[in-house]
């Protein structure tokens, strides 16, 4: 199945946006974003603390509602999501 | 109008078009990009989840505080310093309605509303921290 995974702010920088990820079927949220985060461990360690669990300021976004980290490993992404992660708001 | 844009606001245009027969009192909020000693701002938003942040928080300020028409208009891309990066203009039937509606707005852009800015110093860039403190430099 495809998911669309955007980054944003400083992770964009880090990660880049609009990316496109062929992801098997039960996959879970937090496992989709490490797999992409990993790919460059600035983008990564700016996401996940050093025992691979999202920074608390860390906000995620299942097709434009929000899901909370901690519930990330429970949450199953679908086919044609698309998943947002961002750190905090600073618009105004 | 809720919007979120590259171009700059007009303003005037803005304050005309909300008065209507009942408005007393019209408040705007000129957000402008301050001399920290920096270059220049980046703005980017996640605009298909902001637009629609904007219009809930515009929908709760209307219902709230009676207001008789609400234009919030967000700009993106690169801001010089003096320039405008939000406009908030608020009309009621009476000057507490337009005051207090202007500042639940701000206040609830500031809180949720997908954006961020990146300052461009003379010292290195960094990201604007908002509520948290995981960029550098000060909160917005």
């Amino acid at each position: 199945m495809t998911v669309r995974i955007r980054f944003f702010a400083r992770f964009r920088e880090l990660l880049g946006t609009d990316i496109i990820v062929d992801a098997p079927k039960g996959k879970v949220l937090s496992d989709l974003v490490k797999d992409v985060a990993s790919k460059n461990k600035e983008g990564y360690d700016a996401i996940f603390d050093e025992k691979g669990t999202f920074r608390e300021f860390v906000i995620l976004m299942q097709n434009g509602k929000r899901v909370e980290t901690t519930a990330a490993a429970m949450t199953r992404v679908a086919d044609g999501d698309e998943i947002a992660v961002f750190p905090p708001v600073a618009g105004g | 109008m809720i919007a979120i844009q590259k171009e700059d606001i007009d303003i005037g245009k803005l304050i005309n078009e909300a008065k209507k027969r009942g408005t007393g009192a019209i408040v705007v909020f000129d957000g402008i990009v301050r001399d920290d000693d920096i270059r220049e701002m980046e703005l980017e938003a996640y605009e298909e989840v902001a637009v629609p942040e904007l219009e809930k928080i515009a929908s709760e300020a209307k219902k709230t505080y009676n207001l008789l028409s609400v234009d919030i208009i967000h700009r993106i891309g690169s801001l010089a310093v003096g320039e405008n990066i939000l406009v908030i203009v608020v009309g009621a039937g009476h000057r507490k309605e337009a005051y207090e509606g202007s500042r639940f707005i701000i206040e609830a852009i500031k809180a949720g509303v997908p954006i961020w800015k990146k300052e461009l110093r003379k010292d290195g860039d960094c990201w604007v921290p908002g509520e948290h403190q995981h960029g550098c430099g000060h909160k917005s």
